[in-house]
Parts: structure tokens; C-alpha cells; sequence
């Protein structure tokens, strides 16, 4: 699959299927600070994701107070 | 997993709601909890005019977005702060809201109007750009709204911003600070009220909202806030709340229902000090107001490029 990734923007090319959380998890990424959209939807962190799926893991931690 | 309402398809889970939620019922979940805040304190009224100060991120174009839902008269207010391309970014990404929707959008350039922008206002004080970032949109706020006839300066201070900012006062045993992080400031001689309608909102239920509602919001962080300490202490509540959701909730609404009463007085003994700007006319507890100290100081540096200020990056795990 292939993992887009913001700020700065990036792109991860992984072998096989993953649970969303798992791929958070495994990328290190805290699950309540980023949303994952898969074909322009969200989708919940039980969802596994397709291996030629192309996923946006997508920031939503901003830095102003 | 299924949506918590009607069992279609989720597309997002919201651990602290012990829920997950499809995209009408997240919209109404969201709806619900704005409307509960603008209730509980007494924010708006239907016949009042709220200016939303808008930067083109998810947080401010999804509250403009709700309080239009709601039915409120909100026009938006747009500060072009000079921060390079992040700058044009921001305001192509607000004016293409306002214009799909045909809301009123107004704008001021701190450059063209000012004679500065924040890179220069950070070199030019050596103090942190967010220092004079904050001070000149909290001072045009106000102004601009007084000037335009609004009651209400409304911004998108969302939960987590508030969780964060309650964090960092707390650590510092901070009384005056923590006396004033209350979600309604009334109006007051040279004051708009000023009120944050998101507070029952994470940044993560603001960010599915304007993805649901095919809101086009500027994704990238302001290059200048990069390793600020409100993101540290964002970042160490997510790690809590990972492993006990609820708890930013339940620390910051806990704070407003417990601990910010308790402060009440103090917040008011402090506002009773205030005088009346020399240059300007605004509130101030000095001679000069801290705005027009900027003012003086930044627009007699030369131009600086946003390069040459940027926080350096913190290395990401990967």
C-alpha cells in the first residue's frame, strides 16, 4: 500500500494489509492526533486497509494557541 | 465498525464518546455539542453579529461553517500575516470558502497596513514569532470588530487548544492566566465579547467535520510554530488521552465548571485596571498599548524572510 503522510509531505510504500490502528501503531503516529482517509473517506482504525490501497494519514494537530 | 445512531458504516471512532459515528450522525454529534457550548454560556444571541476570525485552517473555517449552519449572522475576518507561501496559502484557502458559499469575508494585511508581518515582528523583537503573531491578531480582532459594528469576536479554539493552554497555566501555577481561560470574555469599553464556540471539540471531530462537509482547509502547519511548547504540551495530552480517553475533556470542562468560578474575582479585579491607549485608544493597562509598541518597533526593521526566523524541525520517528 501506499501511505501518504503530511507535514512534511511524504509517501511510505508498505507490502501488505494492515488494521488502521496497526498502521498508526506502527508508524508511531498517536491514533486521537491524526484521521485516516482511504478514497476521499474517513475510515475507522478497524478497517484493513487493501494492499494496493492508497491511504492518507492526515495531521490534525495544529500549532496555534 | 457501525455508527452508534443508525448502525451504517462509521467512518470515524471517537474513543471518548465510547462511539463511532457516520457522517450525518458526526455532523449532528457536532452540532450538538457547539450548540450546548453557545447555550451553557450564554455566547450569542440570534439577533447579534459574530465576526469568526478565519485563517483558512480546519478550526476557524469549520466554525464560520457551523455557525451558518446554526443559523447565526457570521461574517469572517482574514489577517494576512506575511508568513510566505504558508501565508498565500492560508487566505487562497479562505477565500475559496467564502466564495463557494457566498459568506462575507473581510481581510486585513498587517504589511500593507501596518508596515510589518510576523517574520520581521519576530526578528525585529527577537521574542518567539508566535509572541507577535497573537498579539497583533488578538489586537486587530477586537479593532476590526469595533470598527465594523460586530458584537461578537468568535474564534476556533477548539478543546485541545484549550486542554493545552490549561496544561501550560497549570504547570506555571499561573492564577492571573488561568482566571481568564474562561470561554466567554463580555464586551467591555473598546471590547467586543469575545467567545470560543468549540470548546466540547477536539481538533480531531473539527478536522472530520470539514473532511465530511468537503471543507478545503489548509492541511500544513504555520512553518513558525513548529516545536512550540503548546504543541509539546498537546502532544504529552494525546498521550494520556490514548490511554484514557475523556481525560482533556473531563480536565477542561472540569476546570470550567470547578476551578474557573473560584478565579471569577480575580479575572474581574484585573480588567478594572485598565486605561486607554495614547496612539490608538485601545484598553491598555500602560501608556502605549502592547500593539502599538509592536507596531513602532517592527515596522522600522527591514523586511525579513520567513527562512530566516523558522524554528528548526524536531526529528519525527519516521
Amino acid at each position: 500500500m501506499i501511505v501518504q503522510l503530511r507535514n512534511p509531505r511524504r509517501e511510505l510504500v508498505l507490502e501488505g494489509t494492515r488494521r488502521v490502528n496497526a498502521l498508526l501503531d506502527e508508524l508511531g503516529l498517536n491514533r486521537e492526533a491524526h484521521l485516516v482517509i482511504c478514497n476521499g473517506t474517513l475510515i475507522t482504525g478497524d478497517v484493513v486497509i487493501d494492499a494496493d490501497a492508497t491511504v492518507e494519514i492526515r495531521p490534525v494537530i495544529s500549532g496555534g494557541s | 465498525m457501525k455508527c452508534r445512531v443508525c448502525k451504517d458504516t462509521a467512518v470515524v471512532d471517537l474513543p471518548r464518546h465510547h462511539a463511532a459515528f457516520c457522517a450525518a450522525h458526526l455532523e449532528q454529534l457536532c452540532r450538538r455539542q457547539v450548540t450546548k457550548a453557545i447555550e451553557d454560556f450564554s455566547m450569542i444571541t440570534p439577533q447579534e453579529r459574530v465576526l469568526v476570525a478565519v485563517s483558512g485552517g480546519k478550526d476557524s473555517l469549520a466554525l464560520w461553517d457551523i455557525l451558518i449552519e446554526l443559523g447565526y449572522q457570521a461574517e469572517g475576518l482574514y489577517i494576512g500575516l506575511g508568513i510566505g507561501e504558508y501565508s498565500d496559502a492560508s487566505a487562497e484557502h479562505t477565500r475559496r470558502f467564502a466564495t463557494d458559499r457566498s459568506l462575507t469575508l473581510h481581510e486585513v494585511s498587517l504589511r500593507d497596513t501596518y508596515g510589518y508581518d510576523v517574520p520581521t515582528a519576530a526578528a525585529a523583537t527577537r521574542r518567539v514569532p508566535c509572541s507577535s503573531c497573537g498579539l497583533s491578531k488578538r489586537h486587530l480582532f477586537n479593532t476590526e470588530a469595533m470598527a465594523r459594528g460586530f458584537d461578537i469576536v468568535a474564534t476556533g479554539h477548539n478543546l485541545d487548544d484549550e486542554a493545552a493552554v490549561l496544561f501550560g497555566n497549570t504547570l506555571r501555577w499561573d492564577l492571573d492566566y488561568l482566571a481568564r481561560q474562561v470561554p466567554v470574555l463580555p464586551a467591555r469599553p473598546g471590547f467586543p465579547r469575545r467567545i470560543k464556540p468549540l470548546i466540547r471539540l477536539t481538533e480531531r471531530e473539527t478536522a472530520a467535520w470539514c473532511i465530511v462537509r468537503g471543507i478545503d482547509y489548509l492541511v500544513e502547519e504555520c512553518p513558525m510554530a513548529q516545536g512550540n511548547r503548546h504543541l509539546g504540551y498537546k502532544n504529552a495530552l494525546n498521550e494520556v488521552e490514548a490511554t484514557s480517553p475523556g481525560t482533556k475533556a473531563s480536565f477542561y470542562l472540569g476546570f470550567l465548571e470547578r476551578m474557573a468560578p473560584e478565579l471569577a474575582d480575580r479575572h474581574s479585579e484585573a480588567q478594572e485596571h485598565l486605561g486607554s491607549c495614547s496612539s490608538c485608544g485601545a484598553p491598555t493597562t500602560g501608556e502605549v498599548c502592547a500593539f502599538c509598541r509592536l507596531v513602532s518597533t517592527a515596522s522600522a526593521h527591514d523586511p525579513v524572510p520567513v527562512e530566516l526566523v523558522r524554528r528548526p524541525r524536531r526529528k519525527r520517528r519516521r
